[in-house]
């Protein structure tokens, strides 16, 4: 079982990555509506996993997930893409991203892609 | 996955997204170059697309990708192109909201516009008209961010800029170009605390659940005065903490009941672009005043009333450029939304600087169609002819709309602001144009009422709408047919069996008669009533599912015994 933070501006898409991580046993310890509240609740609460938008105000994900790294480079963050953001999830696996889901999710895949970061620590 | 439940969320996060849409394309009509308007309406889109994907709404979803495609353009462009480049947005806003009307009834999208999606994913190879060099020094750090990159530096600038800034009557649409001005839901306050998403319904249920707590509360002391005698000391001190937690209880309740002004005036600046250009009008729309927050049910009935007044001001006040250059006036014309804090009011004017109203034309039409007497018509002021065109008899008529501008429907906002306990008042001059004022409580929640003893029953009067209590012989009270007319101060003024009007029997008829002298659209109205019962502070509460087709109830509270007692509303009544 992990501990989730889910950072999206998106109510809509919190909600969903919350009742699929949740099905699957995890508990998400919190959610952030834009990057700096990311980067805030992450230095806060310590989560094992960081799902994390890329569109968002304020700050974006791809800065957020710099941030996170900054306070602590072994962080699991996993980018939440839409098609034709490729070079956006480039640059964020980079930045320390371990991995991507795509938009629109499929249960299935969010979950695996939890369960391989978690499993694989660096 | 409870499909029902994320499209509910869907379709209220795609709502407020086209607000925010809305507002930013206005946003950009001013000023071309504004980078976070265009990385609002570029997010928005890919926010939209994001949620219709997770829901298949397939056809949304194209519109909104080539929507954000086109948005990522605009970006590395730096500005919306001149041209017609920004009213292909507003059209894609406007078949985006199509759309989502459409899953709203039917569950369903329609098909995306084929031509519209071709035009949006057309490139665009228009330059940028020039921007004004604060502006492009202001986004230094936008223009050397690769176009794909999220440039989220301008936008924490802005936003630092921007909570300097007094929260206080902060305009939401302002002219100016400078993107730290730029209108958006969080100017006022870069960091809003946590919020949580409540269904109105369930919040309603639950003020209603409050507005019960405090009538019983009410009840209980009422009858712990009637049947304890000896009330001890534990039961008083009992009963005063009750009280003051109740009435915590009833503030914190009002506090939830109110939204701001912003939900409803936030669309109006599009309104006015859209009535505008199908007039060959131009406009600008400023808004000041709209975080003020009031009563959601008081709220949720101004939309129309102030729609129709900025339809007038645009259809009938502002003049084509050509007719305002030869005025001296500058082509664009403007109007001016302003709402402030008046006590337990709050004004919402509607100012334009157009044509202004015609007033011998009123006052012709008011003598002709005998709402004025001649000799009185020569000598009203001018605020007060203005008012004519709120006369029922007036404002429907044409000729006066077509002659001075104003009046189709005015009766129709009055009578609305009335039922609210609010009041309108207008002010024009010929060539400088016409301000319209519309005053409303901020809470209809607790209102002082005039309580009526009819045929066994008690109803509630608004205490604000009365003029006073007469006791007349009934003889006074002159009949002819089902008409009844008592005079007043030589004022003939019609008398409202509410018995009769309210379909119970009354009771046999009396030496003396009770008249409430109160006025209804304007006009001075006697109601009769067996026995006037004094004045109270009541708890309105929504009139219940059941009932809601009798219009002239306008709320309902319980008594201290446990009765239900009905609100009326007067302008219904008549």
């Amino acid at each position: 079982m992990a501990r989730v933070l889910v950072a999206d501006d998106a109510s809509f898409m919190r909600q969903m990555i919350r009742e699929i991580v949740e099905a699957e046993g995890h508990e998400v310890v919190g959610e952030a509506s834009d990057g700096d509240e990311a980067v805030e609740e992450f230095k806060r609460l310590h989560p094992d996993v960081v799902t994390m938008d890329i569109v968002m105000p304020r700050r974006s994900g791809i800065d957020a997930v710099k941030g996170i790294m900054q306070l602590d480079p072994k962080a699991c963050v996993v980018m939440c893409s839409a098609l034709g953001q490729e070079s956006l999830v480039q640059e964020a696996l980079q930045a320390g991203a371990r991995d991507f889901i795509v938009k629109p999710f499929k249960p299935e895949s969010v979950v695996t892609t939890i369960a391989k970061v978690i499993e694989k620590p660096e | 996955m409870d499909l029902a439940k994320y499209r509910t969320i869907f379709i209220e996060e795609s709502t407020e997204h086209f607000a925010e849409m809305s507002s930013a394309l206005i946003a950009l009509e001013k000023d071309p170059t504004a980078a976070e308007s265009i990385d609002v309406v570029f997010r928005m889109a890919h926010s939209i697309k994001g949620m219709a994907g997770s829901l298949g709404y397939d056809s949304i979803t194209e519109l909104a990708h080539r929507m954000e495609d086109r948005m990522q353009v605009i970006r590395s462009a730096g500005c919306v192109a001149a041209g017609d480049e920004l009213s292909l947005l507003f059209r894609g806003l406007s078949a985006l909201e199509t759309m989502l009307e459409a899953v709203k009834e039917s569950g369903e999208a329609p098909a995306a516009d084929p031509e519209l999606i071709v035009a949006l994913a057309a490139a665009t190879a228009t330059p940028c008209v020039e921007a004004p060099a604060d502006v492009g020094e202001a986004l230094g750090g936008a223009a050397a961010t690769p176009a794909a990159e999220v440039p989220a530096a301008p936008a924490e600038a802005a936003g630092a800029a921007r909570s300097e800034a007094s929260a206080v009557a902060q305009p939401v649409q302002s002219a100016p170009s400078r993107p730290t001005q730029e209108p958006s839901r969080r100017a006022v306050n870069p960091r809003p605390p946590p919020t949580v998403r409540v269904n109105t319904q369930t919040l309603d249920r639950f003020l209603n659940t409050v507005g019960e707590v405090i009538l019983n509360a009410s009840q209980v002391r009422t009858s712990a005065e009637v049947t304890v005698s000896a009330k001890g000391p534990a039961l008083t001190e009992g009963l005063d903490r009750m009280d003051r937690v109740v009435g915590e209880l009833q503030r914190r309740a009002l506090e939830l009941r109110t939204t701001r002004l912003l939900r409803i005036v936030e669309p109006l600046p599009r309104t006015a672009r859209e009535i505008a250009q199908r007039a060959g009008k131009k406009v600008d729309v400023e808004i000041s005043g709209a975080e003020l927050e009031l009563d959601r049910s008081i709220l949720d009935r101004l939309g129309d009333p102030l729609v129709h007044l900025l339809r007038n001001a645009v259809d009938h006040g502002i003049e084509t450029p050509d007719v305002r250059v030869a005025a001296g006036k500058p082509e664009t014309g403007k109007i001016v939304i302003d709402a402030q804090r008046e006590k337990d009011s709050i004004r919402i004017a509607i100012r334009d600087d157009g044509a202004g109203i015609d007033l011998d034309a009123v006052r012709a039409r008011a003598v002709q169609a005998g709402v004025l007497h001649p000799d009185l018509a020569a000598d009203l002021p001018a605020n007060e002819l203005a008012a004519l065109v709120f006369h029922p008899g007036l404002s429907t008529a044409r000729t006066v709309s077509e002659i001075s501008g104003r009046g189709v429907g005015m009766d129709a906002v009055r009578a609305t602001v009335e039922s609210l306990g609010g009041a309108v008042e207008i002010a024009s001059e010929r060539g400088m144009g016409t301000s319209t004022t519309l005053i409303v409580p901020i809470t209809a929640a607790v209102q002082r009422v005039l309580l009526l003893n009819i045929a066994g029953e008690t109803v509630a009067l608004p205490i604000a709408k009365v003029e006073r209590i007469l006791e007349l012989p009934s003889a006074s009270v002159e009949r002819s047919g089902r008409e009844a007319f008592v005079l007043i101060e030589d004022d003939l003024v019609p008398v409202l069996d509410l018995a009769e009007r309210m379909a119970v029997d009354a009771d046999a008829p009396r030496e003396i008669v009770n008249l409430v002298l109160t006025e209804v659209r304007g006009e001075r109205v006697a109601l009769t009533a067996d026995h006037v019962a004094g004045q109270q502070q009541i708890y309105v509460k929504p009139i219940p599912e059941l009932l809601a087709s009798a219009r002239a109830l306008a709320g309902l509270t319980i008594l201290g015994d446990g009765r239900p007692m009905f609100l009326l509303d007067l302008n219904q009544l008549a």
